[in-house]
């Protein structure tokens, strides 16, 4: 790098600036009317869902160096999770989510406990086609709509404390359910746990030389990594109150995967970074043209050339990909 | 009494049969040295008896447990730990954290994911015991990647020995270095038998001469014989075979 790195000159700002996008995005909706932007306070609500799932698929792939390719089976999962779960009467959010969690959770011990006795390119199309399995598995079922998908026109109970009390709670709530699992997963990455996964990314066989259990390491990862992409799922189905297979076709595997090296693998701020940016453009681009695929390809290109560690490497002191300092 | 036996290993890629019946022991304390040509199978004998790769038959026991059946990281746990002939390091990590990762795989559970590695002591003095053991105290905070190939050689030395092993695979650790760097390595390994018994896999003769209790020749994945370096230097089969060859210092 020629230049040294934003965070080296301002150390301090770097170290509150989370606080102040915490506390930014948690007054948007109260000063979005004033500002006319009623709109985004749902668009700023998919980013949060959404980044909760790269988060996901940054620690395994970032931290584990499992480079799954099929992350949105589990979104899927989570989804059709809550739609099974009001099909079957329930109509509490914080179950209908919990059952998102827990079933995305499952998928991913299933998958993983044979998925990840492969490497390398093999991982990549196993997990691919176990996902696809998934998204066919969900066009072939009826009851939940099959092709067409399944409509949820009924919100879910938050319980009597949140719901009415102020139009924007389900935002509140996303909101403080990504913070948290964010926070979570950057302390994980510090801990022993975390050292020992980055170790695995590094070098596998010396990891196995020491003694690691390597797989049952690879697998919590990877069921962690399901579980939380699940519960993304779950309030994916909230949020569009419709629930369809498309959403865990390969392509938005892809997508995800492409907004998590764009911010930046295995780096801490890679994930909510890469997200809000290539769905920001993604929003601005739509409204003024029809090929808003292209410049967004061209951002990509721009990002893999002059800034291959990602846009979060651009902000982070440099080494603490290592987790050394920070 | 030995302290490690293997009993007929056996592997076979396709055709070749790179591990041939192949019977070693270790005593207790003892350095017994593996020597033999390129391609006489001796990493892959390393590999067999850490479980890198599995074998096609045969048995090994371990201070009385029968390793055979267990995957190569519980063998670890079971006192059996290696060294890479081909320097296997985590590079991008400093001399610390490489060592912190060695004695974390030991020290209680890895799935421990709330607390702060830094914040444990037990690991920390764990690593710094190591790091002087090896010589490496004064690079703690160097990237591993960016150490001199000497001191590389000792840090994989090192994350061995976090394991506390029995038993100590060392796969040609003098392999590419300068005559000083394998004057240290030598003393190194000197020091090391008091810790735990070790089969060393060797080229340099000087080294295997020195420190070898007892010597084996593996030629064409068999043993062809075993003995002191006095009965080594002098067995017809070996000058022609390896010594002759090579040529011995």
């Amino acid at each position: 790098m020629a230049q040294p790195a934003f965070a080296t000159r301002f150390p301090g700002a770097v170290r509150r600036l989370p606080w102040l996008v915490l506390a930014l995005l948690a007054v948007f909706p109260l000063l979005a009317p004033t500002l006319g932007l009623e709109y985004y306070v749902g668009f700023v609500r998919r980013v949060l869902i959404v980044a909760i799932a790269a988060t996901s698929l940054n620690f395994i792939l970032g931290y584990g160096g499992m480079a799954a390719l099929g992350h949105a089976g589990f979104i899927g999962v989570g989804a059709y999770t809550v739609v099974a779960l009001v099909e079957a009467g329930v109509s509490s959010a914080w179950l209908a989510w919990g059952g998102a969690l827990v079933f995305g959770g499952l998928a991913a011990a299933l998958i993983g406990a044979v998925s990840l006795r492969t490497r390398g390119v093999y991982f990549i199309m196993i997990t691919l086609a176990f996902a696809q399995m998934l998204y066919y598995l969900a066009v072939s079922l009826r009851t939940y709509g099959g092709d067409d998908g399944y409509g949820l026109y009924t919100p879910l109970a938050m319980g009597p404390w949140l719901d009415g009390a102020h139009p924007d709670v389900f935002y509140w709530v996303v909101l403080a359910i990504a913070a948290g699992v964010f926070a979570l997963f950057s302390r994980v990455a510090h801990s022993r746990y975390g050292h020992a996964l980055r170790g695995i990314r590094d070098n596998e066989t010396r990891m196995v030389a020491l003694g690691y259990p390597v797989f049952r390491l690879k697998l919590a990862g990877f069921v962690a990594a399901g579980a939380v992409a699940g519960l993304a799922g779950g309030l994916l189905a909230s949020h569009n109150t419709f629930v369809s297979p498309g959403m865990m076709h390969w392509t938005q595997s892809a997508l995800l995967l492409v907004m998590v090296i764009l911010g930046g693998l295995g780096r801490r701020w890679g994930a909510p970074l890469g997200v809000a940016l290539w769905l920001t453009l993604e929003e601005a681009l739509k409204m003024h043209t029809d090929y808003w695929h292209w410049p967004l390809g061209v951002l990509l290109l721009l990002v893999v050339f002059h800034a291959p560690q990602g846009l979060a490497a651009l902000l982070e002191r440099r080494g603490d990909r290592q987790g050394g300092a920070a | 009494m030995s302290l490690f036996v293997a009993e007929g290993l056996v592997k076979r890629f396709g055709g070749l049969l790179a591990t041939d019946h192949v019977d070693l022991t270790v005593a207790p304390g003892e350095i017994h040295a593996l020597i033999g040509p390129n391609g006489a199978g001796k990493s892959t004998l390393v590999n067999l008896i850490s479980g890198l790769i599995p074998a096609d038959a045969g048995r090994i026991v371990l201070d009385g447990v029968d390793l055979t059946a267990l995957a190569p990281h519980q063998r670890v746990r079971h006192g059996l730990a290696r060294c890479f002939q081909i320097t296997s390091v985590f590079r991008n990590d400093s001399v610390r954290d490489n060592l912190l990762l060695a004695v974390q795989a030991q020290a209680g559970s890895s799935f421990r994911c709330l607390r702060r590695r830094e914040a444990e002591t037990v690991l920390m003095d764990g690593a710094l015991t190591l790091a002087d053991k090896v010589g490496l105290a004064e690079v703690l905070d160097r990237p591993a990647g960016t150490l001199p190939h000497g001191m590389q050689k000792r840090l994989d030395v090192a994350l061995a020995l976090a394991a506390r092993p029995k038993l100590l695979l060392l796969d040609e650790p003098m392999a590419g270095m300068g005559p000083e760097d394998s004057l240290q390595m030598v003393a190194l390994i000197d020091r090391l038998r008091r810790d735990a018994a070790i089969l060393l896999i060797e080229h340099d003769m000087d080294a295997v001469f020195q420190l070898a209790d007892r010597i084996s020749v593996l030629v064409y994945g068999r043993v062809l014989t075993s003995g002191d370096a006095a009965h080594v230097k002098g067995h017809p089969e070996v000058q022609s075979v390896y010594l002759g060859t090579e040529g011995h210092a």
